[in-house]
């Protein structure tokens, strides 16, 4: 595998310093970070100094994600030696559980922590996440909701809150979770396009401009949004194309599918040089926007 | 009603797009290169999504891009697979059943797939697959006798291999094809190495 190429041919600092970006990005390259994690616990553990700690952690729950029980117990118990009766390492152990399926006894190393701290946020998002592996989507919904009332700014909880109401087709309840996070967040241009794809799943003429205007903001805020871009170009044709629009509207929506059409054109050119790998889907672009304008007109 | 055999590419292909995005649910596009009319042969799928299966404008543009490459290659589309991220349930969503019943419309013996999570290990002797077809307006369950895998040992042991050598990160889907326009969903570089596995075992995949 290309991961242990790495191992070999780069110092214990590099692969130090790899985890830790790993970690700064919160990248849940789990399979990575067992193969780099792994070495550098079992062999170069003394040249690591106190950074060993925060990398078992991230190793153990890496292991959990691989279905490395082995490893994970490894790490867990090196943690607890260290740092006995430690609120996060009992809830690294709960995490353990989770991942053994053994949802009622995690539920409880859950509680014990939250009985002596009660705010202890982590715990309560883990019991969430209980109930969404055992696909309990309305409690989970109904759970998370109840935390948000307490710590209303925890813009993790209202992001996964949003997925949660749009696997539930609970369009508008996810909108009002990405407004929140556009609120707090206003150079986010993926939460913009995000709330973009759901108001257009919502359909209606209203909610169609709504989107087209969010798509448009999106990519104000990054231009190489390809589903931003794509998402302007749809919108803006469905309105064009909707009987209800007045002629002003109509020709602007045009002026906007259009713009839209020629810089996907762009992108594709730009794309599609150099590899021939991409050729085809390349192609099957060019021909929809081609289609899509003779429909339009 | 009638019976529907499943390609070598088809079925590795699919396997591997649930295996690459092993914490989502994952979709995509059944392809057929045989013309309409008797036994549906399921011979590529293009893999499309592995976030926000409901939300429809990357749904959209995605149908409507496939269906201009199966015009320009000769394919049409016939069914549509969905592996959930829940792998105790695999019984198809809403929006797998919106989506199946649009591909109806155009395809009037088109299958619905689920990928049963639960039963993709290596050691299953059956492909982990349950297929659903429509009669009246309802999806219902397939009769598995009617379903065909040929050389599906063959087929099982491609895909384990491709997993095993990390081959399986090859596959692009539409999801990954919009964050890189530059990877192709087509997969031709895939297609290519499922080929040279499958041609010493078999002549025809």
């Amino acid at each position: 595998s290309v991961c242990k190429f790495i191992s070999y041919s780069v110092g214990v600092h590099k692969m130090r310093d790899k985890l830790r970006k790993w970690r700064e990005d919160n990248h849940r390259n789990s399979e990575q970070i067992v193969d780099v994690g792994e070495e550098l616990i079992n062999e170069h553990a003394s040249k690591l100094g106190d950074d060993i700690w925060i990398i078992y952690e991230q190793v153990m729950i890496a292991a959990l994600d691989c279905s490395r029980d082995d490893l994970a117990w490894t790490c867990l118990q090196e943690l607890k030696r260290q740092f006995p009766g430690s609120q996060r390492v009992k809830r690294l152990a709960g995490m353990r559980l989770e991942a053994l399926e053994k949802y009622e006894d995690a539920s409880k190393q859950y509680d014990s922590i939250l009985q002596d701290d009660p705010t202890n946020t982590a715990a309560r998002k883990r019991k969430i996440s209980i109930l969404k592996a055992q696909g309990k989507s309305a409690e989970a919904i109904r759970e998370l909701n109840e935390y948000l009332e307490q710590f209303v700014g925890d813009q993790e909880a209202w992001h996964e809150l949003s997925e949660l109401y749009i696997n539930e087709h609970d369009y508008g309840k996810a909108a009002f979770c990405l407004e929140e996070l556009m609120m707090t967040n206003p150079h986010n241009h993926l939460y913009c396009e995000q709330y973009a794809e759901v108001k257009y799943t919502q359909g209606g003429l209203e909610n169609l401009e709504l989107s087209r205007k969010y798509f448009a903001q999106a990519l104000k805020l990054n231009n190489r949004n390809m589903r931003a871009l794509f998402g302007l170009y749809m919108s803006a044709s469905h309105i064009a194309a909707c009987p209800k629009v007045n002629a002003t509207v109509k020709k602007a929506n045009v002026k906007y599918a259009a713009w839209a059409t020629n810089q996907i054109n762009r992108a594709y050119q730009l794309a599609g040089r150099g590899t021939k790998e991409n050729k085809c889907s390349v192609k099957a672009v060019e021909e929809m926007l081609e289609s899509m304008q003779i429909t339009m007109s | 009603m009638g019976e529907v055999e499943l390609s070598c590419l088809a079925y590795v292909k699919m396997y591997l797009h649930a295996c690459l995005f092993p914490r989502c649910s994952v979709n995509g596009l059944l392809l057929s290169s045989s013309p309409a009319g008797g036994a549906v042969c399921v011979t590529d799928c293009v893999p499309l999504l592995h976030t926000h299966l409901p939300l429809a404008p990357i749904t959209q543009l995605a149908l409507t891009q496939v269906d201009v490459w199966c015009a320009q290659t000769q394919q049409r589309i016939v069914g549509y697979y969905q592996a959930n991220a829940c792998v105790s349930d695999s019984s198809p969503t809403p929006c797998a059943l919106k989506i199946a019943d649009k591909i109806a419309e155009q395809c009037n013996n088109a299958v619905l797939l689920m990928i049963d999570g639960g039963k993709m290990s290596p050691d299953y002797r059956v492909p982990p697959i349950v297929m659903y077809e429509r009669k009246d307006t309802r999806w219902t369950l397939k009769d598995k006798h009617t379903i065909m895998l040929r050389q599906w040992e063959e087929t099982r042991d491609i895909a384990s291999q491709l997993l095993d050598s990390g081959d399986h990160s090859l596959l692009v889907d539409f999801d990954s094809h919009l964050d890189d326009i530059t990877r192709d969903w087509t997969n031709q570089k895939l297609n290519a190495k499922i080929a040279e596995l499958a041609s010493p075992a078999n002549g025809n995949v």
